[in-house]
């Protein structure tokens, strides 16, 4: 999803550059949605050729990939996937935002929690997810607990990350303000000098994180094969389906993209002041 | 208010010491702000304070806003030791202070929100100041669509705002540039002059203090500054209906404090090893 999100940025700028008041002119937009399209067909006509003259087993065409998502989608196992899936993150990624907002306030400004929990954080930074997802699902057990915990430290990082540096950059005047007008109380500053000045990292945060989360919770599911996206991949793919294996992670990407976009649109709405 | 605060003094500050240590190579280091400073500011009385930079006259004010404890001494405010922060008191900031996350008009209201001052009560007043310092029309806007001049005049609105008996300024036109600052200069005059408010006003320009105090309390040159000297500013006003600057009671507060300043300069320099004689003018003003 960051990597579309670069592409698009380097594809819009030329077309950009054009105009001489900055702003994409309306032919200009056009004719990028073109080309863009124009790749697309591209795309998968080499693709529908390649198939046509191998295995079907090994390279689907598009067309059977299309085939398959319709049957999922309206005969078949994807929406309630898709719902359990959708359920798995709101979950992990609420209890990240929760953790994350907590842990990156309180390690941001107090200096004593900085410096003795700082390096473990670190470290559990450090250390791939995947790696620890057996264990995760061993320590907290099979059902929903386990494949929460891997979206929550799969989605954690970037929320803590940029709450602490947003905290902890926090400008000191502004808090002397606050404190020579009569704000008394640490509870006081926080409320409306510290939290108010970090929320746009805080927001930039919950927007790099949400596809870290979608990523997480697929790694999840294909671990445990209970239910969601994840198992429904794995179980089209021991069923050698290859073209509902595709079928089943197209939903992902696109999950992630819309999040992220939503987060991007809440993130402008709250965060005007930063632009204006 | 009849009898003993009329003949006690507004702000009052008694032997105030100030050290700052602070750890370098793991050797703990102390430098002395302020090495005693006492004096009185009258209410009602425009009282500035100049020094060389860095003789700690920011600190001054910290300690009098009740931001930074002092390591001894006293502040009294009408007769009354003060420690903390009150709503006796309000700051106008160097860099303004203001919240960039805020409106103007919430920025002004700021003050008045922590005072638990119901919303509309506190929109009617933080609006009636805007109009004094001439921005209600930018109340909507946030802090950094303004330019420097606005900013402050924002921030000077929020500190009339609660209707401090006491305004302390930290050099607070020491960040906007040279026009503006004399056009904010007349206009504090004259909002002072309306509103009567026991001001501290800390500067490192010459000509602005003599141009807006009563009296001038010049702060020897650190670590340790003290009060060397208080010049009274005997200037009619208001100050803005003449030319102050060809006045000669301006001219001689001016080459007295520029002489003290000088002395300080003196000292300083040749006491760190160079040329003796030669020193540098405060900013902001021209030799006299």
């Amino acid at each position: 999803m960051t990597a579309d999100s670069t592409t698009t940025a380097r594809l819009g700028r030329p077309a950009a550059r054009r105009t001489p008041n900055g702003s994409m002119g309306h032919s200009a937009r056009l004719s990028l949605r073109v080309k863009r399209l124009l790749v697309l067909v591209g795309v998968l006509a080499v693709w529908q050729i390649a198939g046509m003259f191998s295995l079907p087993l090994l390279l689907p065409t598009p067309w059977a990939v299309a085939t398959a998502l319709y049957d999922i989608t309206f005969h078949g196992d994807l929406v309630p996937a898709l719902t359990s899936s959708m359920k798995l993150l709101a979950i992990g990624f609420g209890i990240a935002i929760v953790l994350g907002c907590t842990l990156g306030i309180v390690l941001g400004r107090y200096r004593l929690f900085d410096v003795t929990f700082g390096p473990y954080l670190n470290a559990l930074y450090a250390t791939p997810e995947i790696a620890l997802v057996p264990l995760i699902l061993v320590w907290f057990g099979f059902g929903l607990g386990g494949r929460v915990v891997v979206v929550v430290i799969a989605s954690f990082f970037p929320i803590f990350i940029n709450t602490y540096a947003g905290v902890r950059d926090a400008p000191g005047n502004l808090v002397e303000v606050a404190r020579s007008f009569g704000v008394a109380t640490e509870r006081g500053l926080l409320r409306r000098v510290v939290v108010p000045a970090a929320l746009p990292f805080i927001l930039a945060g919950l927007r790099l994180s949400i596809g870290r989360g979608v990523v997480g919770m697929a790694v999840a599911e294909v671990y445990l094969r209970l239910g969601g996206i994840g198992s429904l991949i794995v179980q089209y793919g021991s069923a050698f389906k290859t073209n509902y294996v595709l079928a089943a992670i197209l939903p992902l990407p696109v999950l992630s993209i819309v999040l992220t976009k939503i987060l991007g649109m809440v993130e402008r709405r709250l965060d005007g002041w930063r632009t204006t | 208010m009849i009898d003993s605060s009329l003949d006690v003094a507004k702000i009052q500050l008694r032997d105030i010491h100030k050290d700052f240590t602070w750890k370098s190579k793991g050797r703990q280091q102390s430098t002395r702000a302020l090495g005693g400073v006492s004096f009185d500011i009258q209410a009602n009385e425009f009282c500035s304070v100049i020094g060389p930079s860095g003789c700690g006259k920011t600190t001054l004010l910290r300690v009098v806003a009740g931001l930074t404890p002092a390591d001894s001494g006293q502040v009294l405010i009408g007769g009354r030791e003060i420690r903390e922060p009150g709503d006796d008191r309000a700051v106008v900031f160097q860099q303004f202070g203001l919240f960039p996350w805020k409106t103007v008009l919430d920025n002004v209201k700021f003050p008045l929100t922590i005072q638990h001052i119901p919303d509309h009560e506190a929109t009617a007043r933080a609006m009636e100041q805007l109009e004094t310092v001439g921005l209600a029309d930018f109340a909507g806007r946030h802090p950094q669509q303004l330019s420097g001049g606005m900013q402050q005049r924002v921030g000077l609105a929020r500190a009339l705002a609660v209707n401090p008996e006491i305004l302390l300024m930290d050099e607070p036109f020491g960040a906007i540039d040279a026009q503006t600052r004399t056009v904010m200069q007349e206009e504090l005059m004259r909002i002072w002059a309306q509103s009567k408010k026991t001001v501290l006003f800390i500067t490192h320009d010459l000509d602005e203090a003599v141009l807006v105090s009563d009296r001038i309390v010049v702060l020897s040159a650190g670590p340790g500054s003290v009060v060397q000297e208080i010049v009274p500013v005997d200037l009619p006003r208001p100050r803005w209906e003449y030319d102050v600057r060809a006045h000669p009671a301006y001219i001689e507060a001016r080459a007295r404090i520029w002489s003290l300043l000088k002395q300080n300069l003196t000292v300083r320099v040749s006491g760190a090893g160079s040329v003796p004689g030669r020193s540098t003018e405060p900013s902001g003003s021209s030799a006299p």
